[in-house]
């Protein structure tokens, strides 16, 4: 393959690694905005919990690699199911601004409670790929960033099958759309909020350990990924999963291409751009509620 | 006329504290509170009264404390001149974002407003050669109050500047209050409380969120230029989100849709925090909690209802209140 | 509740404080970053710091007193800083301030000495820019981005066996800096200059920048950058197959980069003020108490407040009393041998004179591979 060619499969490639990971962690966003009606400013927190959990129980307990991503996902389940407890369930039907504001006091407890913990140093989590490159036609590639590839589609696909073909899935769809009749019908609101909650946590978690491995986490990791979560929402529309996976996609790769051919500092303003665009010309987003 | 008597006896404790407080710590921290006044009743206007979660008021101020900084280090014009071009300056580049994202509301508007102070932080990091991004403008000097008549008078001191911190929040106080007592006033609580009512009546939602919003943004451009000057220094980290909860902190729990409410939580957000420098993260957990739990349970804010309980009525400075 | 105590507590030594005795000891006061990105490296400059006034104190302090150092966040958030400052200069009465790591919270900082009339010393803070502004109470007691490039410039195509340089530099007045003033002087030695990237603070993965780099095809890549980023940085060049050797400015001799780096680090090049693996006597008892005390290798964060308090002290010493202006003027007359060498101060308080060092990386173990010394700066 020709020089630039290969260049360009490899801004490819990077964009799909980053690109799957917003769409994961931008999916569980717009679940918990679709179902609760809640912008989730903290939500870039439970990606930053996944990780350090993830790497806490890797290398400070010792834990296998592959049964500390399920476990660390888990413990933020559980947080996430006790938040919705003893606050989230008081909020249904709260102001937006309430609910805001409670999400973003949350995010500064959080962030500042993983300060405490861990203190401020970036951590990556140890994995047992090794770290050699792999190379296809010039285009390198390591086994962990296979993984996290494998692990953040499947996530996706197990998402969208879950969201379309469950029970729970219908009935979150359902009071996605009308929440009186869903009750009216016998569906426990309740128990919706929370596993929309539990279930939009268990994604962004599931991103910050699995993409641990090679982007370090810190503290403050968690307000960068909620911004980059909230772009590709409003891209893709609020509420909508399918713009959650085609819009996560398509960020990713305006970034890796935009940051490959011009000047990498305003890398980050592609998505802020794309956002005013997309409000000025299409408010609703790429695609509809769905 | 007990209110005349209230209203002056907290306007000469105001005046006499640079004669009361000798040290200069405690005197910065007063000085910082009183720009931040001036900042968050800009905020107030909008969050409070309008009823719109706006986040990008910190960028506002930040845009503010830029466009002062760059007129004096490239045009010499002092911090007289500065202010008001940095009150107009934010307050137009509001005009242009609020003519683009007011028509938006729920979330959608949130985080417009969070995507364009990030624009902005990234903007002043990125635009070197206007801005000398990181590196950001030093030297901004405090100007000197030449009156006519009365010769030169040195400001830089800590005291002297104080008082010109204290008329500006004043001024703010006098205007916010201004606006909303007179019937634009009482058309943002409308839009508040109920827009389609609002509408039908002709009222424009987007009109009088725009007056609130381009008010409040010149509040804060105005509030970033004395920051800009009494600090020295500008740089890119005036953008960052710790502004802006900070700002909400003083706004909400100081009680927001009340002046009295955000103006005292400016100064007791901006003391405590100092007070209580050795617990830094501690601090903030428990700033984060109060916040929750006051949003929750306490939608009136903290310090406006209990000033509010604590002072007889009849002592009371009239305020505009919020349901 | 424990913030309520704690309020308690300090409005109660607030109050108390007006009935303090005068001072019997000599206040030194110490802005640094102790919470925020850059906290680890900062409590390592303050743990260093209260190590050596101990030792000071214990060989009978300066003056016949004791020093006393009054540490404050600065975080290394300018606003913050400034009011550590502020606090440390009308509050504790200092006689001297160390700080404040950043070169922005430096630049703020630097404000306030001039305005309270006390020294500011800083043995971190890089931008060239800060020594530019005529401020009379600022000293930097560090070479700058500029004046490294220059020193070793000329001799990395060379050590590295490089011809084609690509820069990949943090996108703030440092990064901004060093790909500004290294060029000419890599250019002498023979180099070429193919790449020119940038990443923001906040980035955490670098894949396009290293994918542009790589198609540049450099034979070695230079970089700045802070521990975090460094570690993921080498990392991630690493896993995209970029097999150049990498040099740099920043975290690269660190004990804790090489640590988090792994095998990534093998072979890392760094550009650096001070580096445990000297050989002097200065040095070696230095390191020798840090491993005891602090139990760690000495990075080049403890070497800077090595100098920074030396000098500060030596200033105070031969001013022959605790007044900020007469330490001023003797700290212009600085002529300090130490730790890295001998320091004497130019007509814009720059430091010149002291040994630079160019570590390797091998085996877990930063060596020094070249020195050099640098000269006064070019006007």
């Amino acid at each position: 393959m020709s020089a630039s060619l290969t260049i360009l499969a490899q801004h490819l490639l990077n964009g799909v690694l980053i690109g799957c990971a917003y769409a994961l962690i931008a999916m569980g966003l717009t679940m918990i905005f679709g179902v609760m009606n809640i912008a989730n400013f903290a939500h870039g927190e439970f990606y930053m919990l996944g990780g350090f959990v993830a790497f806490y129980l890797v290398s400070l307990m010792g834990l296998n690699y592959f049964a500390a991503l399920p476990v660390a996902v888990a413990a933020v389940v559980a947080l996430a199911i006790i938040l919705q407890h003893a606050i989230f369930r008081r909020l249904r039907e709260a102001p937006m601004m309430t609910t805001t504001l409670v999400t973003i006091g949350l995010s500064i407890f959080l962030e500042h409670v993983a300060l405490l913990l861990w203190g401020p140093q970036p951590q990556s989590i140890p994995t047992p790929f090794p770290t050699k490159p792999l190379s296809f036609f010039g285009v390198y590639t390591t086994p962990l960033y296979l993984f996290c590839m494998a692990v953040t589609a499947a996530l996706i696909v197990v998402g969208h099958v879950v969201i379309r073909r469950t029970r729970m899935g219908k009935a979150m769809r359902a009071t996605f759309q009308n929440k009186e009749a869903s009750a009216l019908v016998g569906i426990r609101i309740d128990r919706i909020y929370a596993y929309a909650f539990a279930f939009g946590a268990a994604l962004a978690a599931a991103a910050g350990a699995v993409l641990g491995g090679f982007i370090p986490v810190e503290p403050a990791t968690g307000g960068i990924v909620t911004l980059k979560a909230f772009i590709v929402v409003i891209l893709g529309g609020m509420g909508s999963f399918v713009g959650a996976i085609v819009g996560g996609l398509m960020l990713g790769l305006a970034e890796a291409l935009g940051a490959g051919y011009m000047p990498t500092g305003w890398k980050d303003a592609i998505g802020f751009f794309a956002v005013i665009l997309v409000l000025l010309f299409r408010p609703e987003g790429l695609f509809r509620r769905v | 006329m007990s209110r005349r008597i209230a209203t002056l006896a907290v306007l000469a404790l105001l005046c006499a504290v640079p004669l009361v407080v000798r040290d200069d710590y405690y005197l910065h921290l007063f000085i910082v509170s009183g720009i931040f006044v001036v900042a968050v009743l800009g905020l107030d206007l909008i969050v409070g009264y309008v009823g719109q979660l706006s986040l990008a008021h910190a960028a506002f101020f930040a845009m503010g404390a830029y466009t002062s900084a760059l007129l004096f280090v490239r045009l010499q014009w002092s911090m007289w001149l500065g202010l008001p071009a940095a009150a107009l300056g934010v307050g137009f580049a509001a005009f242009v974002l609020g003519g683009v994202i007011l028509r938006t509301r729920g979330h959608r508007f949130i985080i417009i407003t969070v995507v364009f102070a990030e624009l902005m932080k990234l903007v002043a990091t990125n635009w070197v050669d206007m801005t000398r991004g990181f590196m950001g403008l030093p030297g901004l000097a405090l100007p000197k109050l030449s009156l006519p008549g009365l010769g030169s008078l040195d400001i830089t001191a800590k005291s002297h500047f104080y008082y010109v911190v204290l008329l500006a929040a004043i001024v703010a106080f006098l205007l916010c209050r201004a606006l909303v007592r007179s019937s634009i006033g009482r058309k943002f609580v409308l839009v508040r409380e109920n827009e389609p009512l609002a509408e039908s009546l002709g009222i424009s939602a987007f009109r009088y969120a725009m007056i609130a919003f381009v008010a409040g943004a010149a509040l804060a451009g105005a509030a970033g230029s004395l920051y800009a000057h009494y600090v020295g220094f500008v740089s890119p980290d005036l953008f960052n989100f710790s502004y802006v909860t900070i700002m909400l902190i003083m706004v909400i729990l100081g009680g927001k849709g009340t002046l009295v409410g955000p103006a005292l939580g400016a100064v007791l957000f901006t003391f405590l925090p100092e007070l209580l420098r050795e617990a830094s993260h501690w601090r903030m957990i428990t700033f984060a909690t109060i916040l929750i739990v006051a949003t929750l349970f306490m939608p009136k804010g903290i310090v406006y209802p209990l000033v509010a309980y604590l002072v007889p009525r009849r002592w009371r400075l009239s305020d505009a209140h919020a349901a | 509740m424990k913030s309520l105590r704690l309020v308690v507590a300090v409005a109660v030594s607030l109050a108390a404080a007006p009935f303090a005795l005068a001072q019997e000891t000599v206040r030194i006061g110490v802005v640094q970053p102790m919470t925020g990105p850059v906290a680890y490296d900062g409590n390592i400059y303050v743990n260093t710091v209260k190590m050596l006034a101990d030792d000071i104190n214990a060989k009978g302090g300066v003056l016949g007193r004791k020093i006393e150092l009054v540490v404050e966040d600065g975080a290394c958030n300018p606003a913050q800083s400034v009011n550590a400052a502020e606090k440390l200069v009308v509050r504790d009465k200092v006689v001297g301030l160390l700080g404040a790591f950043c070169s922005t919270s430096t630049a703020a900082v630097m404000e306030v000495a001039k305005k309270h009339k006390v020294p500011l010393i800083t043995g971190i803070s890089t931008a060239a820019q800060l020594t530019e502004q005529g401020n009379p109470y600022f000293f930097r007691a560090v070479a700058t981005t500029p004046m490294l490039g220059n020193a070793f410039g000329p001799v990395l195509p060379k050590a590295l066996k490089a011809k084609r340089f690509a820069f990949l530099t943090l996108n703030d007045d440092w990064g901004r800096s060093m790909q500004a003033s290294y060029p000419k002087a890599i250019e002498s030695g023979g180099g070429q200059i193919v790449a020119n990237e940038f990443f923001q603070q906040s980035d955490l993965q670098f894949l396009s920048q290293i994918t542009k780099v790589k198609a540049a095809n450099p034979d070695a890549i230079v970089l700045a950058a802070n521990t975090q980023q460094a570690v993921a940085l080498s990392k991630q060049i690493r896993e995209l197959g970029v097999t150049a050797p990498l040099v740099g400015e920043g975290a690269w001799s660190s004990d804790s980069y090489i640590k988090l780096a792994g095998p990534a680090a093998e072979g890392v090049y760094g550009l650096v003020e001070y580096v445990y693996t000297i050989k002097s006597p200065v040095n070696d008892a230095f390191v020798k108490e840090f491993q005891a005390k602090l139990k760690e290798n000495p990075s080049k964060f403890a070497g800077a407040a090595h100098n920074a308090i030396h000098i500060m002290v030596d200033a105070i010493r031969r001013a022959g009393a605790a007044d900020p202006e007469k330490i001023r003027e003797a700290m212009e007359r600085t002529d300090y041998n130490g730790l890295v060498g001998n320091i004497k101060f130019d007509a814009k308080h720059q430091a010149y004179g002291q040994t630079v060092y160019l570590s390797l990386v091998k085996n877990g173990v930063p060596e020094v591979v070249e020195t050099a010394q640098i000269s006064k700066a070019q006007p």
